[in-house]
């Protein structure tokens, strides 16, 4: 973390908080059953335990977090399991209604 | 075509010694399922087949893998000449479960992963497991099944393959996320999660309970409040049953519903009913002697809005299933309704409680208008029926002290909004609490009351991020009365700072004033984005 430097809020908080040792704390933080404790930004939280860290919106960066399966149990991975998940929404932010709910449901 | 022929053949030549006991003779329509759609790849072993019988796991585990095999490899299920109506995915979860499926005891305290009781943090698994095997998914999905060390193995294979960015993910990176999975995970798992265990080869030598029959049930209704019911349950065939359900909330309205139930591996018990319009899933889990069920109810496309559930089989003999309200003030008037078996003779309480009328009495449920004495001592007070008792669920008490919210940390998620992810409520409760006498919060004379229907519920902003960005005006609206919120549209919403979604980092309050003073309990709630994958496991 030496060699780099905060230029954006966010990156400010994360600073604030080695100084302050509050990352340790919210590094091992659990998040509830269904959540990612992935919290490089987070899907559902942050690593503060909050939304604010998060992408926003997150339909500006969904298919950074869906080409290299950063969430695969959250967003379909498009690089091995649902490749053309994204096929009839070219820009995320436009046309995230037509992406589809991916896992099967045909439950009697 | 090719293969499947000279693995048919090879499956012909060896079939005595090669199968497991059932899956090559069973003429189930899973087990023929199986041997006609799994065989172009699973190749018969020593023990079975391929994979498939190194491992065991749930029903909702095999649907998961099924469907895998559907999604990944495009297995398309041929049913050949099989007369049945479903896609044939049923029908080999169905066998999978009976056969190779987990023992009860081998599912104790992971189920709220099978009732999709996910407001809950996982505290029992060790930082090590948590940081391999639970943070992207739960770690019950992963103590919900029994593999042998090789099949331990190939599944960090298959996720280092399939999901290549695990290892360079945050708690992948900077670390040999491979050699700690493979030489220290896998020995680990093997041996808390193995696949042969006593607890499943004695179960299935244990004859398994048919559980048709009348049951009386009783819970805590979101929204409606406490109810009791009976439930008739016919066997349609074995494991197959048509439900009934007739009963009463604590406000007087009736229920009246059916539905139908499948129990898998002679316990796991799936159902869907109808409580009058409110269409509800079941998942339960029957005692070995067939007289219990336990688990939960919660609405068929809102998991999170439900309700724990308790049931008993009906028997002459006096059984004491439950008591609501679970609180009397001192000095007031209230009805209680008692629920359980056989219950003929009068109700007997203790010196301090007065029956006034018995408003009415069934063998399965009893409403009694009773006044807690002024005088009476504050404490849990015995209900007894004939010889059944029913202890430290009824209290006499003075005054809440404090209200818990529960569940203490609670998700929802956008939705809707033209988009295929429906909105994801969730529900809030409060638990109240009477310091004893004492009046020393958290003490052993602290007097649980259950839940209190009388609060009233807000949300505000949880920190000061949260009120700058308005999260309570733009995450969605709670239920003042009910404690149940309904999230925001999802999709970027241009009113919002970088258009962002309609997140929300808030607390929620429950307030409930008593003599004047206000008592109040807090909660978290995150409203966050939706999530497009949604297996029965998550």
């Amino acid at each position: 973390m030496k060699h780099l430097k905060a230029i954006n809020n966010k990156a400010h908080q994360v600073d604030d908080a080695v100084k302050t040792g509050e990352l340790d704390e919210v590094m091992a933080m659990q998040t509830p059953v269904g959540c990612t404790a992935t919290t490089d930004p987070g899907w559902e939280v942050d690593m503060f335990g909050s939304v604010a860290g998060l992408c926003q919106p997150m339909e500006a960066d969904l298919y950074g977090c869906s080409d290299p399966c950063w969430w695969p149990a959250q967003v379909p991975d498009m690089m091995n399991t649902y490749p053309d998940w994204s096929k009839n929404a070219d820009s995320a932010s436009k046309d995230w209604r037509n992406l589809d709910s991916v896992y099967p449901d045909d439950k009697e | 075509m090719r293969k499947q022929t000279l693995f048919g053949i090879l499956l012909i030549l060896t079939t005595p010694l090669l199968f497991a006991a059932s899956l090559d003779t069973d003429d189930s329509a899973g087990a023929k399922l199986i041997r006609s759609n799994c065989l172009g790849c699973h190749v018969p072993t020593d023990e079975g087949l391929s994979r498939i019988s190194y491992q065991r796991k749930t029903p909702e585990g095999w649907e998961m893998t099924v469907n895998r095999m559907r999604l990944i490899h495009r297995l398309k299920i041929n049913k050949g000449d099989l007369d049945i109506k479903s896609s044939g995915l049923h029908e080999i979860v169905k066998y999978l479960a009976d056969n190779q499926g987990l023992a009860p005891s081998e599912t104790q305290g992971v189920r709220y992963l099978l009732e999709q009781d996910l407001n809950k943090v996982e505290t029992q698994f060790d930082d090590e497991f948590a940081t391999m095997c639970a943070r992207c998914h739960s770690g019950a999905r992963v103590a919900l099944q029994r593999r042998t060390p090789k099949e331990w193995n190939y599944l960090v294979d298959f996720h280092l393959g399939q999901f290549p960015s695990v290892e360079y993910s945050m708690f992948g990176r900077d670390r040999n996320w491979f050699g700690i999975a493979r030489n220290k995970m896998v020995p680990l798992v093997s041996k808390k999660y193995p696949f042969t265990s006593e607890d499943w080869s004695s179960w299935l030598m244990t004859e398994k309970p048919e559980l048709d029959g009348k049951w009386i049930l009783s819970g805590h209704m979101p929204g409606k409040g406490y109810f009791s019911a009976t439930m008739q349950v016919n066997q349609n065939k074995k494991d197959y049953y048509s439900l009934s359900v007739e009963g009463n909330y604590a406000n007087g309205e009736a229920i009246k519903g059916t539905g139908s139930s499948v129990v898998y591996t002679g316990y796991e018990w799936r159902g869907n009913i109808n409580f009058g319009d409110i269409s509800l899933r079941q998942t339960l889990a029957a005692s070995a002697d067939g007289q219990t069920l336990r688990g939960r109810f919660y609405q068929k496309g809102q998991e999170l809005i439900g309700m724990k559930i308790k049931a008993l089989k009906d028997n002459p003999q006096t059984q004491l299933l439950s008591v609501f309200p679970r609180h009397i003030k001192k000095g007031e008037t209230t009805n209680i309704t008692i629920t359980g078996s056989g219950l003929t003779d009068s109700i007997i309480l203790p010196a301090s409680i007065t029956v006034n009328k018995v408003i009415s009495q069934s063998n399965n449920s009893m409403v009694v208008k009773v006044t807690a004495k002024n005088n009476a001592a504050i404490g849990y007070v015995n209900i007894q029926v004939g010889e059944a008792k029913l202890t430290n669920q009824l209290a006499i008490y003075k005054q809440v002290n404090a209200l818990e919210v529960v569940p203490s940390y609670g998700v929802s998620r956008v939705g809707d909004n033209g988009g295929s992810t429906p909105k994801t409520d969730t529900l809030f409760r409060a638990v109240g609490f009477d310091y004893g006498k004492d009046g020393i919060a958290n003490t052993a004379d602290d007097l649980n009351l259950g839940y209190i229907e009388d609060v009233t519920w807000q949300v505000v902003p949880r920190d000061e991020v949260a009120k700058k960005d308005e999260d309570v005006k733009f995450a969605g609206h709670m239920n003042t009365s009910t404690g149940q919120f309904s999230p925001a549209a999802a999709g970027p919403n241009p009113e919002r700072y970088r258009s962002t979604n309609n997140a929300g980092n808030l607390n929620v309050i429950a307030k409930l004033t008593e003599n004047g003073n206000e008592i109040s309990g807090i909660g978290r709630l995150l409203v966050t984005v939706q999530r497009w994958n949604n297996p029965p496991l998550k």
